[in-house]
């Protein structure tokens, strides 16, 4: 049998993560294009989760969150503490491709739009955003999909509370665990299925190209 | 009017001052990397140098000094310049149309009147049935003039051009040239272009600046430049092929390496026996079948023929120096003229100019 309550969670917990990353992830993209000296020391912070192993990551959520809490609600075996880790540990995904989209850029057509009188905000809202669109759908793609498909870390921080942890990968994990092999395969095709959808659908959309008529 | 004066050390030494009148176009000439395009992003508020001052129509756009550090330094926004980039810039997501309506932006006009505007400016351009394309669909002069509507639909007080013509084949160029000439007379505002095409420069300049490892060297209209060049390095970066060394005493010139003399009109500013350097443009210069006590003998080492005109290399008998000459092709052959053989030089004095000299090397030959 399906497990809805897993699947629902997930997709909330992928939306969440996609709703509060990417405006972040577009105004840390945005600045680093132009971040001085210490550029490298911030990328590198912002790309470890994509090196460390989960296990590592949700370990050290673990001993972070501790006891803590935010507004009366435990960080530790909670959403809002899996919802916290999924925020950092997408970090690299939902910034790099808006980094590079924005670097992408050619510094002329930012030249062009100030001596056309457009102020920072302008440029950024008429010019700089549309060029970069591509890369934001790329990162909102990538974080949604890495969310859905998180393990490791979730079930450290979450464990597998069903209706507040148990996202549709701990829920494959527990099947198999319990020799459900069937129910395992049909989330994991679920999931599989979705994930196809997610790539399909921004492949659809950054696809789409004007002919070049030369 | 557009008054410039900018000085820095780094990234790159600039020493640059000149001044553009309403409705004077204005070139700045000087080789690869001698800072033409820093002095046009300069004014534009694209970079600020240390020390410098930039004026357009009686508004202080830049003040600053060593000293006191800057004083006014307008964004670029807030200047009203249009700026036409050599590889056009233009927006690739936007069309034609919405690509000239960016900068009414900040004009308090609605979307259908920035459209008017902005059409007006493509129709002027000649391209008002290309308004839906995007840049990719338009061929690299169409892309020149929607990037030229652009710079002019905010209506700014000056108009610079950074090698504009360089990117496009000749066609186009000389229909580019065409619609700038007519653009000039109606927009009545100082136009500041950089090219390192003398041709260019001659063919649509008032005046032409000459820039050299970020110093500007000379200003002049291109018939002074041409025929007075300010010093040997600027008469080397125009292009004069005839130029030599000599001793002036005065009045009398003589060639160095032979026993030449001409007599030459000075200010009688010169010191007696003062090394320098003197060129003489090719109406200066006539070739003749018999000789006379004026005329130099020479030997034709060369003739190279290019279409109608032929440049003809002459070596001046007992001496090293060389000298070319141009002539039609028919004047040749009036000439007889061919490769060995003799012929005699008429140099009219009256043509001659001379200037200081210096090595070329010497940081001292651009501080005269």
């Amino acid at each position: 049998m399906i497990d809805l309550e897993a699947i629902l969670l997930s997709l909330k917990l992928a939306l969440w993560t996609l709703v509060l990353l990417l405006p972040f992830g577009v105004w840390v993209g945005h600045s680093l294009v132009r971040a001085g000296s210490c550029k490298g020391w911030i990328e590198a912070l912002l790309a470890l989760p994509l090196v460390l192993p989960p296990t590592v990551l949700g370990y050290y959520f673990l001993v972070g969150f501790g006891g803590g809490s935010i507004f009366g609600i435990p960080l530790v075996f909670s959403f809002t503490g899996i919802l916290i880790a999924s925020l950092i540990v997408n970090l690299p995904f939902a910034i790099q491709p808006i980094q590079r989209a924005f670097e992408s850029i050619n510094p002329e057509i930012r030249e062009a739009a100030q001596v056309s009188g457009l102020s920072a905000w302008q440029t950024f809202r008429l010019i700089e955003l549309p060029l970069a669109w591509r890369g934001i759908t790329s990162a909102a793609v990538l974080t949604f999909a890495h969310t859905l498909g998180e393990f490791g870390v979730v079930l450290m921080v979450g464990g597998a509370i069903p209706g507040e942890t148990k996202t549709v990968s701990i829920a494959i994990y527990d099947k198999v665990q319990s020799f459900d092999t069937a129910g395992a395969g049909l989330l994991s095709l679920l999931l599989l299925a979705i994930s196809l959808v997610a790539i399909a659908l921004s492949y659809g959309v950054l696809g789409v190209r004007k002919p070049r008529a030369r | 009017m557009l008054k410039v004066k900018i000085v820095q050390d780094l990234p790159m030494p600039l020493q640059v001052s000149l001044e553009c009148l309403p409705g004077e176009l204005h070139a700045l000439v000087g080789p690869s990397g001698s800072g033409k395009t820093s002095v046009l992003r300069t004014i534009a508020g694209l970079r600020n140098p240390k020390s410098g001052l930039i004026e357009c129509d009686k508004e202080i756009w830049l003040e600053s000094d060593e000293l006191r550090g800057v004083s006014v330094a307008l964004s670029p926004a807030k200047r009203s310049c249009g700026f036409l980039f050599q590889q056009y810039a233009l927006f690739p997501h936007l069309t034609a149309i919405e690509n000239v309506c960016i900068p009414l932006q900040n004009f308090g006009l609605n979307s259908a009147q920035q459209k008017t505007m902005a059409l007006k400016w493509l129709g002027r351009m000649g391209i008002a049935d290309l308004v839906a394309r995007m840049p990719n669909q338009l061929s690299g002069g169409q892309q020149q003039r929607v990037a030229l509507a652009r710079a002019l639909a905010r209506q700014p007080k000056i108009l610079l051009l950074d090698e504009p013509f360089s990117a496009v084949d000749a066609p186009t160029r000389q229909s580019l040239y065409k619609t700038l000439a007519e653009l000039r007379k109606d927009l009545n505002i100082p136009i500041l272009l950089v090219t390192h095409d003398l041709r260019e420069a001659d063919l649509l300049a008032d005046r032409i600046t000459v820039i050299d490892e970020g110093i500007s060297l000379q200003t002049a209209s291109p018939q002074v430049l041409f025929q007075k060049p300010r010093n040997s390095r600027v008469a080397e970066l125009v292009g004069i092929s005839n130029m030599f060394e000599g001793i002036f005493n005065a009045g009398n010139l003589t060639w160095d390496g032979s026993n030449k003399q001409f007599n030459v009109v000075d200010k009688g500013k010169i010191p007696p026996s003062t090394p320098v350097a003197w060129v003489i443009p090719p109406e200066g210069l006539s070739l003749h079948q018999d000789s006379s006590n004026t005329r130099i003998a020479a030997i034709v080492e060369s003739i190279s023929a290019l279409g109608q005109i032929a440049v003809i290399q002459l070596h001046i008998k007992d001496t090293n120096h060389r000298i070319t000459w141009e002539a039609s092709a028919a004047e040749v052959r009036r000439l007889s003229l061919d490769i060995g053989r003799a012929t005699y030089l008429e140099l009219d004095e009256k043509k001659i100019h001379i200037m200081p000299l210096r090595p070329i090397n010497d940081p001292r030959h651009f501080r005269n």
